[in-house]
């Protein structure tokens, strides 16, 4: 074996500088400002600032209006990932099942997932005009003889909340299914077909061979759901009038930032306040998630190994 | 449909863009313009017939939910800014009293010669420096269907109609007559928006007195109007500016039910007439049409509504040019003549530039600032398309009327987000959702979050 006289190790350096650069522009530069700015009460129709130590957090904590839509980020999320694990899960079973055996799996995979791939304006847009006083639900409803008189949905905020709750489950079950699904067929054949021969049912094997074997990918499903659903912003932000109408049913945190933001004097020191507790929370949360899934097994294994030695 | 309408104009936008940067940057000098409706882009066309060598961008920004002014804001003190914006009434304030506006004194003589209506100076102008102008000026007024008149109170001449809805009480009264003689099926009113501004416009204080949140007690008389019309049925429920309440100016209104519907009147002020009534009052599929049915009156109460002012941005690179376009927009008396006749139609735009949007055009009839235009064009308005809308009626003489008597003193830079956030909590409070100290607390929850420094009582 000849050994090069050239170090190529560099060169690995240079393939990653485009993210590297990225990242500290695009990534953490805004993350370190967002975290500098909520220490101020900058605004953006005066030019200067203050540094406020606290402030901006302590007034988070005392207005309802946080308080609220923190509550409501974590209802709407939890509403719709739920069901949306559960569906996906369901599905993801049966599809990937040796015993049942569905044909055009291709085909079906494209369908759970073509919402996905609606842009949520549309999909807020066209809700919004459904449900309408004077739209078509109403109309279909009273004519059908379901409803003595049009409901006026957009005021309802059960209904609203429900909405937002359907649209979050319809528009992301299919990407849901289509990690689980991977992360199934992913699994040995053999070690089914082993269970089998033990006398194993259906049950059994998705409780001892499939559910263990996905937690790696469950854990990603959560954590990147979580992230996702502590920011929920589009579909809530369009259904309504972008304040989180009616009466705050539908504000979520990044609404309320939004607001901050776009307030007439333009708060963005108070704005990002908001994203630094979400920010937080999210991060203990999906800690957490860490923490509780973690591979108890393999966390023995290691120790009993070391005492070993 | 402003869901689909945010989308298409965010589509619209970034096609303006990329044709922006496709142009060649020749000779011509670039001027960006923004605003929140198509209307000033008539104008910007207008612009570069008079000045061959400048090329102004348009951008069109809407804001149903306030994006315009929240994409304006976040572009203060960047290289994006543009030159000249337009600012509507209810946040005009807020950038007159900033520091991001030009002074607008080279103007002055000109403001003169226009003889501009002392309202619209004074919205623009803050310690005594001039920022913003404007081409219109804006009083209100009440516009009902002639033929509906006529069948419910058996006349349809305006001087009789203001006797019969001259004030709130009376308004009220014939509310429930038109809802009684047609069954429940004409509602005097579309929407609880149509008296906003109505009853904002007669506060006897602003929002705001001395850092504190003020509620006026014509605040109070709005709610309990609005009360008393959703629930006896008075009100068709619809919400403004959405399709249930275009739809009732041009008659095609129908029930969850299937019965049509019917909408006695709207409040709408000046430019209510040519952007808003007329464009609508043909139905979608062209069955049905509304107008020559409409007549307008001042109502049960005098009121002002809306306006676009224009300001120059001080960080703009092209401050004379862009003084001078807001002369030729607001002062200009060729151009405001023009404006308010109707000659700035599809085909005398395209002349000049062939991109011109089909479609692009300014109807007869808004109603300028300078009062030596308003002089001057009025009479023609006697037998023009307009006034054959409103049934022979004269609009232009009825508005130049009523606008000396509109005034400033009300406007705050605050009023669009405080009543905005009213919104939401007093429709709630109508459809019976929450209760009336739910409201106010919604209400004043949503302030403090604009206002962190605000004291509210």
């Amino acid at each position: 074996m000849v050994k090069s006289t050239l170090n190529k190790n560099k060169y690995g350096y240079f393939f990653i500088a485009p993210f590297i650069i990225g990242f500290l522009l695009f990534g953490l530069y805004p993350v370190l400002n967002t975290i500098g700015l909520s220490f101020t009460n900058t605004t953006m129709m005066t030019s200067h600032a203050k540094f406020i130590w606290l402030d901006n957090f302590k007034a988070l904590f005392a207005d309802e209006m946080f308080i609220k839509a923190m509550g409501n980020t974590w209802l709407l999320w939890l509403l719709n990932f739920i069901p949306q694990l559960g569906i996906a899960m369901l599905i993801s079973v049966w599809f990937t099942s040796t015993r049942l055996k569905i044909k055009a799996i291709g085909i079906w995979r494209v369908i759970f997932y073509i919402p996905n791939l609606i842009m949520p304006a549309v999909v807020a847009a066209l809700f919004f005009s459904l449900f309408s006083y004077y739209g078509p639900v109403n109309q279909l409803l009273v004519r059908a003889g379901l409803l003595p008189d049009a409901i006026d949905f957009i005021r309802d905020r059960t209904v609203m909340r429900s909405l937002v709750v359907f649209i979050q489950w319809w528009l992301w079950y299919g990407q849901t299914i289509i990690i689980l699904m991977a992360a199934m067929t992913s699994i040995s054949v053999s070690v089914y077909e082993a269970a089998l021969v033990d006398g194993a049912n259906g049950w059994q094997m998705f409780r001892f061979i499939t559910l263990p074997l996905i937690k790696p990918v469950m854990i990603y499903i959560l954590v990147t759901s979580l992230v996702g659903g502590m920011q929920m912003f589009d579909i809530p932000y369009l259904l309504t009038d972008g304040r989180g109408s009616p009466a705050n049913a539908i504000l979520t945190n990044n609404i309320l930032m939004y607001m901050k933001f776009r307030s007439s004097k333009g708060h963005i020191g108070a704005a990002a306040s908001v994203g630094i507790l979400v920010f937080i929370i999210t991060s203990f949360v999906a800690l957490l998630i860490f923490y509780l899934l973690r591979d108890k097994d393999a966390v023995k294994k290691a120790n009993g190994g070391k005492s070993n030695a | 449909m402003k869901k689909i309408s945010i989308i298409f104009s965010v589509v619209l936008v970034l096609a303006m863009v990329l044709s922006a940067c496709a142009k060649t940057p020749g000779e011509k000098t670039v001027l960006n313009v923004w605003s929140f409706t198509n209307e000033i882009q008539t104008m910007a066309i207008a612009f570069e017939k008079d000045h061959p060598d400048v090329d102004v961008v348009y951008t069109m920004i809407p804001m149903t939910n306030g994006e315009y002014q929240t994409k304006l804001m976040a572009t203060l003190g960047t290289e994006d800014v543009p030159d000249v914006v337009a600012l509507e009434a209810a946040f005009v304030k807020s950038y007159v009293e900033s520091d991001f506006l030009a002074d607008l004194k080279s103007l002055n003589a000109d403001v003169k010669k226009a003889d501009v209506y002392p309202f619209v100076t004074e919205v623009g102008t803050y310690d005594g420096v001039l920022k913003g102008l404007s081409y219109q000026a804006t009083p209100g007024a009440l516009f009902y269907r002639r033929s509906l008149a006529k069948k419910y109170f058996g006349t349809d001449d305006p001087v009789e109609m203001q006797k019969i809805l001259g004030d709130m009480d009376k308004y009220t009264a014939a509310a429930a007559v038109v809802k009684e003689k047609s069954g429940g099926d004409t509602y005097m009113v579309a929407s609880n928006g149509d008296f906003m501004n109505l009853f904002y416009a007669n506060r006897a204080q602003p929002w705001i007195v001395d850092n504190k949140l003020t509620v006026d007690p014509m605040v109070n008389k709005l709610i309990e109007v609005a009360k008393t019309f959703r629930d006896n049925g008075y009100e068709a429920k619809a919400t403004q500016w959405q399709e249930g309440w275009f739809a009732g100016m041009n008659d095609s209104l129908v029930g969850a039910d299937g019965k049509p519907k019917q909408i006695f009147s709207y409040f709408l002020p000046t430019w209510g007439l040519p952007y808003v009534l007329a464009p609508h009052a043909a139905s979608a599929d062209g069955t049905k049409t509304t107008a020559g049915d409409w007549a307008m009156i001042t109502g049960p109460l005098p009121y002002q509504w809306g306006g676009t002012w224009l300001g120059v941005m001080k960080e703009s690179k092209n401050l004379k040019l862009a003084k001078e376009f807001i002369r030729f927009c607001t002062l200009d008396e060729t151009n405001l003549t023009n404006w308010a006749t109707g000659v700035y139609t599809n085909e005398y735009l395209k002349a000049i530039d062939p991109n011109t949007p089909e479609g692009q055009s300014q109807a007869a009839g808004d109603f300028v600032g300078s009062k030596v235009v308003v002089e001057k064009i009025t009479a023609g308005f006697d037998n023009s398309e307009l006034s054959k809308f409103l049934g022979g009626q004269n609009s232009y003489g009825a508005f130049a009327l009523a606008a000396p008597s509109v005034n400033a003193r009300l406007m705050q830079g605050s009023d669009d987000a405080i009543q905005r956030a009213f919104n939401d909590p007093l429709a709630s409070y109508l459809d019976g959702k929450i209760t009336e100290e739910e409201m106010w607390k919604t209400w004043k929850d949503a302030v403090h979050n604009e206002f962190p420094d605000l004291i509210i009582p």
